[in-house]
């Protein structure tokens, strides 16, 4: 039995919630023990056994460093002289070979098998194959802190159904089927899918000896019998399709965990309609009561935080709200860890579901659910020529991000534009070149660098889609796509039927700040009536560009540094409403938009532009010098499409909300609203629904997402100060939720900021 | 300096005789008032989401008022030490000798201040501020105007607050009617102190009056707010005679009314209100009246300093939840519907 498991008092489903919670805590503990801070999802991923582990660094699916525990010894099949593991053959052998050594978990207070402890990310050293060269990009992406998405994996959505048709022995003949077809072409993209089902199946047959085994040694007859359930029930899912509820959430489960390890993949996507058959199949025969059917889908959260989709329209527009969406939003509330649950809010889509999920963020205070501005994405996507039928498929399925399930490729949430280190080229540029600079020349010489940077991003789009199915091909989300298996190619490469490349820009509220704190007081009306010189040498009302540049270059050094840092943070800000700030804002994110879509990459892909910074705002920030809006150098840039904190003295959330609704790009990749809300608010039924109403409202002026925090400034800043006191204190830091105690102080830093001016 | 007394502001004999006029008045007319906040997502202030416009100047002296930049009728300049960066710069710009910073350090000479705002703009702290601005009913009509949406979704509208709207009958009324017009819902947060004419000159453009109800002893309440109570029970009577939606309010404060006895006189007070508004409407319609108990709060300490007044509330304790429920118990026994907060 592995460690760390907390056995339920009773066999109760009370009792094994909180057993599976407490677990869940142990676990989390001992991370923080051995990997320390963790700025990203809380992936649900749990340690090998101490004597098994050993700890690397290694470059997360999001592309940023973390410190990573894997297991020792795993015979990684490397065919390049650097060490790299390279091609469908070789992956798929190799993760084959990790799929081997896996350990199992059976939980016995679980109703279901199956957990991650590795991502077979770190053993493949070095990601993109150094033969496959793109020097000629290196400049500008650094110069414009493009992050290219050159080698990044998953970030689009699968479609469990076909799996949950199939089965994995289904999947396997499927293989064999088109193998054959299309042989001799795409044999080892062929080889590659085949070991990573047969990887599985070995998994989970040893899952279901391990559960036989533990079953035979127990004496408490409630426990053995579910032993002996997840015994049979994995014996059957080696190869067959799913025939239960229970089987369903224990399949899906395996390939989330699966593709968990394989390369970070969290979409999930629209579970409720992916359980709905399973669930009136098994209440009509009376095998499956509520209660149990919300613990199954629990026990599947708790070991996969995956993006679920709960409601909004099916093709035809109806709403497909059903018991089971209830089931699922019930489910994260009664095992209260992190989760991405979003709940749909339409003009369609039952409202009920909103009115639960506040009453939810309330009670439970863990930033869940989230909430979709489904017709709002559904519009946006339309404009970029598909039919409307079309866009009600895209699924919520990640962070901030949509996909069609198993026939869109995306790059989704890992193509980024730093608009502030844009910002930066262009002011030095001009203050270093121009004889009488301007804030209009400023804004001409921004535009003309943000134009050249989304081109270098096309063509870094262009390359990735060119190599990386040669690199490193999706073997396991391919597997739950419509085409990779039957053409033979990865869902990069030409497997699936769309590709909608994202590009999101990152840094607005900063850039936004600066171009209105310089047309304030550099060169605005209250310059020109200044009265004189005062004892700082700066004019009463406001500051020379030659002033501003030295200011900039020293990093506001001094006592007057201070003083003209101060002065340039108290112009207009954006969020505030009706200033010059806000206008600049709505221009960038304009000019941004139509840049994006003004052309397609040299190669012929759509891209759709978004507004998110995800968790970078501290890496995107290190390397930009101080900027007009008072920030300091190597401070960190705005998050997503927010305005900064303080933007306005009563942080009025429909402030906030008017603001970034009106950022919004409209193509249906989205802007998300991140807001963080006193718990007071919710205290009765009248709150609630004011709650909902607010985010009614923003959906209704254009706004995409929108994540929610319910947090008292005491507590956060009594848990800043000593986090282990708040061990089980969870936010949503951005699109992903995780426990604050996890998070470093650097980042804890930014999110109690934001709920101290906001909440 | 302690509170000014209600005495030395002329515009409560001013406003006394003003006749009402206010209901006539063309909507578009250009009129200012005096403001000292706009808060949006306002959540407290009646129905849905709301945004509260705060006009400067009351008629009461309530020691524990926590918005006490709202008092007095004129701007003033809010000054926060503990922000000052002691840069001088607030110095160079009065031309009055209101700002000092010399070896004795750094002092703000308030006696000096006409409050022209000069100093505002030249400290970049932002630890001198200006409480009151004016502003034409239209530009604070636009303000709110940015939330409408949220308004429609939430069935919320536009509170006017203070200070004391009825002190500024013509502006607010301008503001009530345009918010109208808007189609939004409105409401007023009176402290019952003004002459019945400026009040009934904003009922036509107002969909819900709030008013504070603090004890219905006039000496003690003489005690509280520099003011005796003969005034605001009659305007609550005449309020209760219309058919206007009210909410009465009771801040309960320690040695002000927090005893049984005293919110039991208030809640038979209430009863009457309820029942002259039974016999007044014939039985047409419901008794549009409810009550509320709002437990005083000690958040203004660093406002009282900044305006350079005395905190006469600063030693008292917020009443304990346990005290609350006996109170509203209390309240319940009259027979009068109560909700505490
Ligand atoms: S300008 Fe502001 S910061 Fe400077 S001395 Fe005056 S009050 Fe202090
Ligand atoms: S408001 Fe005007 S008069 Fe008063 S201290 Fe400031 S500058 Fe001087």
């Amino acid at each position: 039995m592995p460690t760390l498991l907390v056995q339920p008092t009773a066999f109760t489903l009370a009792a094994r919630y909180e057993a599976l919670r407490a677990t869940k805590m142990a676990h989390t503990a001992e991370k923080w023990q051995v990997v320390g801070a963790m700025n990203h999802d809380d992936w649900g991923l749990i340690l090998p056994p101490p004597d098994d582990q050993e700890i690397v660094q290694a470059m997360s699916g999001s592309g940023v460093m973390i410190n990573d525990v894997r297991l020792k010894d795993i015979p990684i099949e490397r065919n390049h002289p650097g060490g790299g593991s390279y091609g469908p053959v070789a992956v798929g052998r190799s993760f084959r070979a990790l799929l081997d050594r896996h350990p199992v978990y059976v939980d016995p207070a679980s109703s279901l098998a199956g957990a991650t402890m590795v991502n077979f990310m770190s053993y493949r050293k070095q990601h993109w194959n150094p033969d496959l060269d793109y020097s000629h990009l290196h400049a500008e992406q650094r110069k414009y802190q493009i992050h290219s998405g050159i080698g990044g994996a998953q970030h689009f959505c699968p479609d469990l159904a076909i799996g949950l048709e199939l089965g994995y022995g289904g999947l396997l003949q499927k293989i064999a089927y088109y193998r054959e077809v299309n042989a001799p072409e795409h044999d080892g993209f062929y080889a590659g899918l085949a070991d990573v089902v047969m990887g599985t199946q070995d998994w989970i047959r040893r899952h279901a000896e391990a559960a036989r085994q533990m079953a035979a040694a127990e004496a408490q007859p409630e426990v053995r019998r579910n032993l002996e359930e997840i015994a049979e029930m994995n014996d059957r899912l080696a190869t067959e399709p799913p025939a239960t509820f229970r089987e369903a959430c224990q399949w899906i489960l395996w390939y989330l965990v699966t593709a968990r390890m394989y390369d970070g993949s969290g979409a999930t996507g629209r579970l409720d309609l992916l359980l709905l058959p399973y669930y009136e199949r098994d209440t009509a025969a009376g095998i499956l009561s509520d209660d149990d059917a919300a613990f199954h889908v629990a026990c599947l959260l708790l070991r996969d935080t995956g993006y679920i989709q709960l409601g909004g329209p099916d093709a035809a527009g109806h709403d497909v709200t059903n018991p089971v969406s209830y089931l699922i939003l019930e489910a994260s509330h009664r095992l209260k860890i992190p989760a991405n649950v979003g709940v749909c809010v339409g003009d369609s889509t039952d409202p009920g579901l909103l009115k639960r999920g506040v009453e939810i963020m309330f009670e439970d205070r863990l930033g869940n659910p989230k909430f979709l501005g489904v017709d709002r994405t559904t519009e946006g996507f339309a404009r970029n020529g598909y039919p409307l039928e079309l866009s009600r498929q895209r699924a919520y399925s990640g962070c901030h991000w949509l996909a069609l399930p198993g026939t869109e490729y995306t790059l989704n949430d890992i193509v980024k534009i730093n608009l502030a280190a844009v910002f930066e080229v262009a002011l030095s540029e001009m203050l270093s070149e121009s004889t009488h600079p301007s804030i209009a020349e400023l804004w001409e010489r921004f535009a003309a660098h943000l134009r050249r940077a989304v081109e270098v991003t096309a063509e870094g789009i262009d390359f990735h889609l060119k190599h990386m199915g040669d690199v490193f091909p999706e073997l396991v989300l391919d597997l739950l796509c419509y085409g990779p298996i039957e053409r033979g190619l990865d869902a990069s490469a030409g497997g699936v039927d769309y590709y909608n490349m994202c590009v999101d820009a990152s840094a607005l509220a900063t850039v936004a700040d600066s171009f209105a704190a310089c047309a304030h007081w550099v060169e605005g009306e209250r310059r020109l009536t200044a009265h004189g010189l005062t004892a700082h040498g700066l004019t009463a009302h406001g500051l020379t560009w030659a002033q501003l540049k030295g200011y900039l270059e020293s990093d506001w050094a001094g006592d007057d540094g201070e003083r003209a840092r101060l002065l340039m943070k108290k112009a207009p800000r954006y969020g505030h409403g009706g200033t010059i700030a806000d206008d600049y804002a709505a221009r960038i994110a304009q000019l941004f938009t139509e840049l994006v879509k003004e052309k397609p990459t040299p190669a012929g892909f759509n891209m759709i532009p978004g507004l998110f910074s995800w968790a970078s705002m501290i890496a995107m920030g290190k390397e930009i010098g101080a900027t007009p809006n008072g920030r300091h150098a190597g401070g960190p840039i705005s998050h997503g499409p927010n305005p900064d904190p303080g933007f306005r003295k009563d942080g009025a959330p429909t402030a906030l909300a008017v603001a970034v609704a009106a950022v919004q790009p409209g193509y249906g990749n989205t802007g998300p609203l991140q807001m963080d809300m006193d718990p007071g608010l919710g205290r009765d039924a009248e709150g609630i629904e004011k709650v909902a109403a607010l985010i009614r409202a923003h959906f209704a002026l254009g706004g995409t997402q929108i994540n929610l925090n319910v947090m008292d400034k005491r507590t956060i800043l009594e848990a800043h100060k000593d986090p282990s006191k708040y061990p089980d204190l969870v936010v949503r830091v951005t699109g992903f939720s995780a426990y604050f105690a996890s998070l470093s102080p650097e980042f804890r830093q930014i999110v109690v900021d934001r709920i101290v001016s906001e909440g | 300096m302690t509170i000014p007394s209600i005495d030395d502001s002329i515009f409560v004999q001013r406003f006394a005789r003003q006749p009402s006029i206010v209901s006539i008045l063309p909507v578009k007319m250009t009129i200012s008032g005096l403001i000292f906040d706009i808060q949006r997502f306002s959540v407290h202030d009646g129905p849905g989401i709301r945004t509260t416009v705060f006009l400067k100047g009351c008629s009461l002296r309530c020691f524990w008022c926590h918005n006490p930049e709202g008092l007095r009728m004129t701007p003033e300049v809010q000054f926060l030490p503990n922000r000052c960066l002691t840069c001088g710069e607030c110095v160079v710009a009065c031309g009055h000798d209101g700002q000092h910073l010399d070896e004795d350090g750094r002092s703000f000479e308030r006696q000096h201040c006409v409050a022209c705002g000069s100093c505002v703009e030249a400290c970049v702290a932002e630890a001198l501020t200006l409480a009151g601005k004016r502003m034409t009913a239209e530009a604070v009509v636009a303000e709110v105007m940015r939330d409408r949406v949220f308004y429609e979704t939430s069935g919320g509208g536009v509170t006017l607050s203070g200070g004391e709207p009825a002190l500024q009958p013509e502006f607010s009324a301008a503001i009530l009617a345009q918010s109208k017009a808007e189609g939004l819902h409105t409401a007023i947060e009176t402290c019952g102190q003004v002459p019945w004419a400026s009040l009934e000159a904003l009922l036509a453009v107002t969909d819900l009056v709030m008013m504070d109800l603090k004890q219905v002893d006039t000496e003690k309440h003489h005690a509280a707010t520099g003011a005796g109570n003969e005034r605001i029970l009659a305007n609550a009577r005449q309020l209760a005679l219309t058919r206007k939606p009210l909410v009465f309010r009771t801040p309960v404060v320690p040695g002000v009314n927090d005893t049984a006895a005293e919110i039991g006189a208030i809640a038979a007070f209430v009863r009457e209100l309820v029942s002259l508004r039974a016999i007044s409407s014939n039985g047409n319609g419901p008794a549009d009246i409810s009550w509320e108990l709002l437990p005083f709060h000690r958040l203004a300490a660093d406002k009282y300093r900044s305006l350079g007044l005395e905190y006469r509330a600063r030693d008292l304790n917020p009443p304990p939840k346990d005290q609350m429920a006996v109170l509203t118990e209390a309240a319940l026994a009259s027979g009068v519907a109560v909700r505490a907060n």
